[in-house]
């Protein structure tokens, strides 16, 4: 288990962590997802030791690794830690063989040498590379060296593994099986791992719960469908790819939904009293939008939002197309290349844009503002 | 179609003035070099190598130089390791004073170890105590070119240092608490080409330091006259020695360059 508690760091005035806390449970892999220079590989590194932070307190398994106990400062070294690293650039020793890279950790464990060359050599069975023993690193591919320097992390028993973008340096048209195949190892391992990435799916395939990172702190944690579902700030919208847009809430409307204003549109939402006569931010996924030359003939207007609008951009995927439509606010919208032809859309046309209202995630604005949309 | 033909004859024109240009500096450079060895047959060479005069400044030259070259690695070495490490205020500053050496002229290096060495100098009464009196001395000869040849290696291991993969080091830091042990495991083997090719570099600069030595030391026959020192004295009265003793220096920097250019190119886990 790890507890970060109101960490913050700064390099040189630039402020990267910003009173920063998160748990992570046992056993758990937590995904820290967000743009590059968001503070993520900051926030590995303070867990492992290799930097210090200003202030706050981390605790590994109840055991505080660093920070202050009373007016006391404590700083357990990395080797101290129980901590594995697996960096993103493929930072094995290069001047020795695979065998005595898996072995370096297990060296200074005070075995017998019979002892390290057995536990070295679970390790590369682990991995699936026990006939690479006697390679030099520059001699595998990438995602041998990242599989090479995962089984070297594990060999002092680690209770946290810390892995920082590890599919990066693999072979773009191999990220896909490493991915798959670096999952199955997390999840046998049964121990706890904290996964740096800025890439969604990854995030989404190798980990229980994801934690958004942006300007420096954690903006929203959850499982990878409650993220999507109900980002809880447009930061966290806009990493997504999700639609945000601002609005009002007005009332609540035939007892169950609420009738929210955006630029003059007028959109149902699932019911929330509490925001009605406040500034709210709306989310909607482009998935959860469909286009129709006319109205809804379904939409009775309890169910279903359809809202005339221009199509203003298309940009064609492998097998969907992102269309935005301009409704008195940008809402994009991702459709299967098929239906896109049948509509026959081009950029120009008015079209209806339709959403159920139970798709509509909503939320206060208020202490937002300032801050977000930078 | 006029404007095209122009265009290749200017070209052309182009490419002959940079060739001329090629051309004079490699024999500008080059021509010298050659000319000392057009100045003396084969047969001459062995037999001035028995010269008792030549081989005292060659022997003097290799016993200064490697003792110089020992005391710089011991020094700079971990200076460097130090210097890259740590942040300080005033670093930039005392870092260029450290390689100040390299490019000052060896006339100021020599007075400013007198300053320092001489009876009357800085340090000069410590070692009068002792009863050491060091111009003029072999130990002047080991200070003078540790003093001009050192920063030279000080210079190539900080850059092996600074080059190396942070990353790396910090997978060492997970695995291993002690650090030495990541020093001499990752951290030294890592940066010993450019540790190498900077103590073949500082000992080449030792074998040929001639200005601060002559200042320092003096020109002593068996006690100061290293190999530079010496070809200048045999100029006048005995120029073949001279010239032998210009060829050995030749060698020895020419196979010095050849080693660190190897070295440059070695990558790690070439073998199988």
């Amino acid at each position: 288990m790890i507890k970060i508690n109101s960490i913050t760091k700064s390099f040189k005035e630039k402020k990267v962590l910003e009173n920063l806390s998160l748990e992570v449970k046992n056993g758990e892999i937590i995904s820290l997802l967000g743009p590059n220079g968001c503070g993520k590989t900051t926030l590995l590194n303070i867990l492992s030791g290799l930097t210090r932070q200003d202030e706050g307190n981390i605790y590994i398994d109840d055991v505080l690794v660093s920070g202050k106990a009373g007016t006391k400062k404590v700083y357990l070294k990395p080797s101290e830690r129980k901590v594995g690293y697996v960096f993103q650039t493929v930072s094995l020793f290069p001047h020795i063989r695979v065998k005595d890279n898996v072995a370096y950790g297990l060296k200074t464990m005070h075995l017998h040498r019979k002892e390290v060359k057995k536990r070295a050599n679970t390790l590369l069975e682990f991995v699936g590379l026990s006939e690479y023993a006697n390679f030099y690193p520059s001699q595998l591919s990438g995602g041998q060296k990242q599989r090479i320097a995962l089984a070297r992390s594990l060999a002092t028993e680690p209770q946290v593994l810390l892995l920082d973008e590890p599919v990066s340096a693999v072979d773009p048209q191999l990220r896909e099986s490493f991915r798959l195949e670096l999952k199955s190892y997390l999840q046998k391992l049964k121990i706890t791992v904290v996964y740096v990435t800025h890439n969604l799916s990854e995030a989404f395939i190798m980990s229980d719960r994801i934690a958004v990172m942006g300007n420096g702190r954690i903006e929203q944690v959850g499982c990878g469908s409650e993220i999507f579902y109900k980002p809880s700030s447009s930061y966290v919208a806009k990493f997504l790819g999700v639609n945000a847009f601002k609005g009002k809430a007005i009332k609540i409307h035939a007892g169950e939904l609420l009738e929210i204003d955006a630029n003059g549109v007028l959109l149902l939402a699932p019911s929330a009293p509490n925001l009605v006569g406040k500034n709210i931010i709306a989310t909607i996924k482009p998935e959860d939008i469909t286009l129709s030359k006319s109205a809804d003939p379904v939409s009775n207007g309890t169910t279903i939002n359809s809202v005339e609008g221009t199509i203003t951009e298309m940009i064609q995927m492998r097998s969907t197309a992102q269309i935005t439509v301009d409704t008195g606010f940008l809402l994009k919208a991702r459709l299967p290349l098929s239906i896109v032809k049948n509509l026959g859309l081009t950029i120009g046309d008015k079209i209806h844009v339709n959403f159920f209202t139970d798709s509509i995630n909503v939320f206060t604005d208020d202490n937002n503002e300032n801050r977000r949309d930078n | 179609m006029k404007n095209r033909l122009t265009n290749s004859i200017s070209d052309k024109i182009i490419i002959i003035i940079i060739g001329l240009i090629v051309l004079t500096y490699f024999l500008f450079i080059t021509l010298p070099i050659l000319s000392v060895f057009l100045k003396i047959e084969p047969s001459q060479v062995s037999a001035q190598i028995r010269n008792s005069g030549i081989i005292e400044a060659i022997k003097l030259s290799l016993f200064t130089s490697a003792i110089a070259t020992v005391i710089a690695f011991v020094l700079a070495v971990p200076s460097a390791y130090f210097m890259v490490t740590r942040n300080f205020p005033g670093k930039t500053i005392i870092d260029t004073l450290m390689d100040l050496p390299i490019v000052l002229p060896p006339a100021v290096a020599g007075v400013a170890l007198l300053y320092t060495f001489a009876p009357k100098g800085l340090l000069g009464p410590i070692f009068n105590r002792l009863g050491y009196i060091i111009p003029g001395s072999m130990i002047a000869v080991i200070i003078a070119e540790t003093f001009v040849a050192s920063p030279f290696l000080f210079r190539s291991a900080k850059v092996g240092f600074e080059n190396m993969d942070k990353d790396i080091v910090n997978s060492a830091k997970m695995l291993s608490g002690s650090r030495l042990r990541v020093f001499f495991t990752v951290t030294f083997p890592l940066s010993i080409r450019a540790i190498i090719s900077g103590t073949m570099m500082t000992w080449a600069r030792a074998m040929g330091e001639f200005g601060a030595t002559l200042m320092f030391a003096g020109n002593i026959a068996g006690i100061t006259e290293t190999m530079p020192l010496a070809i200048y004295n045999f100029l006048y009265y005995d120029p073949l020695a001279g010239v032998t003793l210009s060829i050995i220096l030749i060698i020895i920097s020419f196979s010095i360059l050849i080693l660190v250019k190897l070295l440059e190119q070695k990558r790690f886990g070439a073998k199988k």
